[in-house]
């Protein structure tokens, strides 16, 4: 049971995007970290994009602003803007379908 | 389209959330970055963030170099608003009062002021709104209540429009700086005194002279009268009339006579501070008559001056000092009711010391101002009536001679000043007894030189009887006789003259005259130069001081006469 919840959620799958070393993507990318330990221990994969780096990738994603945090799976896909620091807030919508 | 029109919905529906949630985080300041879509390049808000706080550490950085160089000056900072709040205090402003920096902030600078400057302080203020700079010297409050003297340099504050805002300041503590100006100012005005004194004490000194030798001569005139016989009316109305009055007289000439020669003490101040062995009895019983008017309102006076040997000191230091310690006890005891109160001056010889005490039976000293006493400007007096200065001078004069100076206390039951002074060798001076007066029929030629002819007139009064008197009324004068070939037993010479002094006249004869030279009698007023001073110290020339008694006069001219004639 326990396996198949697993399984499950590991399908988790997160792409943050920050810009450099920006206050609020250095917050942002501390709070996510913390959000996924706690709340999906082992069971979740974050990608973390550098909008200085790859803009374009920015574009293809349709993201306008940093941080922003994409739930690109379970979908539906969902988008949270902002640094991420209403914890609870973070853990609904990354829960909710 | 049925399936799909609740899916476009949700999209939009999801796209209007994301993009309310975009826009409340940008509004709350969590975004780095926008990008802008059209150039596919990032509009980094991140960069102008950094820079925003790049300027603002290095805003915080310059505060602080601010704050530490307004933290570390000596100066007291000081900051009011317009209605006289302190808004600002650095820590040296609040050590400064006795104070920490918060505690002064939110109080009235009025607080700070001293209440005697308060009417002052609070009128300033409301002439700053049109001023520009601040420039005053006023009194502050310590937390202890201790009055501080400050020196406050500042500037008003402006808002945009020109409005006035309050006060800037820089307030510096001067309290040292005052206390040693008044040092200054106390040291001067006594050396003035001094020097008034001397020219005073020289001026009285001739015509006083005259007064107390023909007093004298007219009392002498008397008792010849008196003596005679046979009694008629006359002499009996003299006897009655007039013995009394010149009695009082002579006593009153005498008491001048003191009075001069104590002032003559305290203002003999050369630069080196000629030292000779004096008595201290001598020397405390003048300070006792120049203190009696501050004792006999207050106190009986009980003397016990015992065998003290000389000491070798500044004689007007001593007794400046005793002066001080005696009217420092008349001063601890109330007005009237003297006959309760006494102060007791005793002296002793203990070991190679000369003991003083000083003891009053009046207000004694707290335990806790007691170790103050000796320190300057430290005084329970009321303005006006001590500098603080007196007992520190005195220690310091008393240490000076190697000696010391105590005091012990019991409050309420009175003080006990006591002075030990290191004796000398019994030396040089022997006290000046006058020998009984020989009116004999002894005969020689006097020459008086003295530019005051009443000098030379009460001279010649009183030994022109045995004696071939002759009169010069300068050095000058003197001088032409001697070399026109007139020959002198005794030259009696006033020392300090104008044109030529009995010291030059001296210097002069001594090559053309040598024999008139050596009879030579200085007679000295006061107000010594210090090379007067020396003159009369080393040299082997006799003198006699101003005034003098008749006896004395008499005795010097007959005692100079014989030793003269003895030796030629």
């Amino acid at each position: 049971m326990a396996k198949l919840l697993r399984v499950k959620t590991l399908s988790l799958r997160l792409r943050l995007y920050v810009a450099g070393n920006g206050p609020n993507s250095v917050l942002a990318r501390a709070n996510i970290a913390v959000i996924c330990h706690r709340e999906f221990p082992d069971a979740f994969e974050l990608e973390i994009v550098d909008l200085l780096e790859f803009p374009l990738r920015a574009l293809a994603d349709g993201v306008v602003v940093t941080p922003t945090l994409l739930k690109l799976e379970p979908s539906p896909m969902q988008r949270i803007v902002g640094n991420l620091s209403d914890g609870p807030q973070v853990v609904l919508a990354l829960h909710s379908a | 389209m049925i399936d799909s029109a609740p899916a476009d919905v949700l999209v939009l529906e999801r796209r209007l959330t994301e993009a309310e949630a975009t826009v409340k985080a940008l509004l709350s300041g969590e975004i780095d970055a926008v990008v802008d879509p059209r150039n596919n390049s990032p509009v980094l808000l991140a960069i102008a963030q950094q820079a925003l706080r790049e300027s603002e550490l290095a805003l915080r950085k310059s505060e602080a170099e601010y704050r530490q160089i307004v933290e570390s000056t000596t100066d007291g900072i000081i900051k009011i608003d317009r209605v006289g709040v302190i808004t600002f205090a650095n820590a040296r402003l609040a050590e400064m009062l006795g104070y920490t920096p918060l505690e002064l902030v939110g109080t009235s600078l009025l607080e700070i002021v001293a209440p005697s400057e308060r009417p002052a302080v609070h009128r300033s203020l409301d002439e700053r709104e049109h001023g520009s700079t601040i420039a005053l010297d006023t009194l502050y409050r310590h937390k202890s209540g201790a009055e501080i003297s400050v020196s406050v340099a500042g500037s008003t504050l402006r808002d945009d429009q020109g409005r006035f805002e309050g006060l800037l300041g820089v307030v510096r503590d001067v309290t040292e700086r005052k206390k040693l100006q008044a040092q200054l100012i106390v040291s001067d005005r006594m050396a003035s005194v001094g020097t008034l004194a001397a020219g005073v004490a020289h001026e009285i000194n001739n015509p006083l002279a005259a007064v107390m030798a023909n007093l004298e001569f007219i009392e002498e005139g008397v008792i010849r009268l008196q003596s005679s016989e046979p009694i008629d009316r006359k002499t009996e109305w003299l006897q009655e009339q007039i013995a009394d009055p010149l009695r009082d007289a002579r006593e009153a000439a005498d008491r001048v006579r003191f009075i001069v020669r104590d002032l003559m003490i305290f203002s003999r101040s050369s630069s080196e501070e000629p030292k000779q062995a004096v008595l201290v009895n001598d020397v405390l019983e003048s300070s006792l008559r120049m203190g009696w008017n501050e004792i006999r309102h207050r106190a009986d006076l009980v003397k016990k001056l015992g065998d003290v040997s000389y000491v070798t000191v500044n004689q007007a230091r001593l007794g400046q000092v005793f002066l001080n310690l005696i009217v420092n006890a008349a001063q601890s005891l109330p007005v009237g009711r003297s006959s309760e109160h006494t102060i007791h001056v005793s002296t002793y010889q203990s070991g190679g010391m000369a003991v003083i005490e000083v003891r009053d039976n009046g207000c004694g000293i707290a335990p806790e101002t007691i170790g103050r006493i000796f320190d300057a400007f430290y005084t329970t007096k009321e303005v006006g009536v001590g500098t603080g200065l007196g007992l520190a001078i005195c220690q310091r004069i008393v240490t000076d001679m190697g000696g010391t100076l105590t005091v012990t206390s019991t409050l309420g039951a009175g003080s006990t000043f006591r002075v030990c002074i290191p004796t000398g060798p019994d030396s040089c001076i022997e006290p000046c007894i006058a020998a009984a007066a020989q009116v004999s029929s002894q005969t020689g030629r006097i020459l008086v030189v003295d530019d005051e002819e009443i000098i030379a007139r009460v001279v010649r009064r009183s030994l022109g009887a045995a004696y071939d008197i002759m009169a010069a009324s300068s050095a000058r004068a003197a001088l032409d006789l001697i070399e026109a070939g007139e020959s002198f037993d005794v030259i009696l010479c006033d020392l300090m003259m104008p044109m030529m002094t009995g010291m030059e006249l001296h210097k002069v004869l001594l090559q053309s005259a040598p024999d008139q030279a050596s009879r030579m009698i200085f007679m000295t007023g006061g107000a010594f130069t210090d090379e007067a001073h020396q003159f009369v110290a080393d040299s082997s020339v006799g003198h006699i001081e101003k005034p003098f008694s008749l006896d004395v006069l008499r005795s010097r001219v007959h005692d100079f006469v014989l030793t003269r004639q003895q030796v030629t």
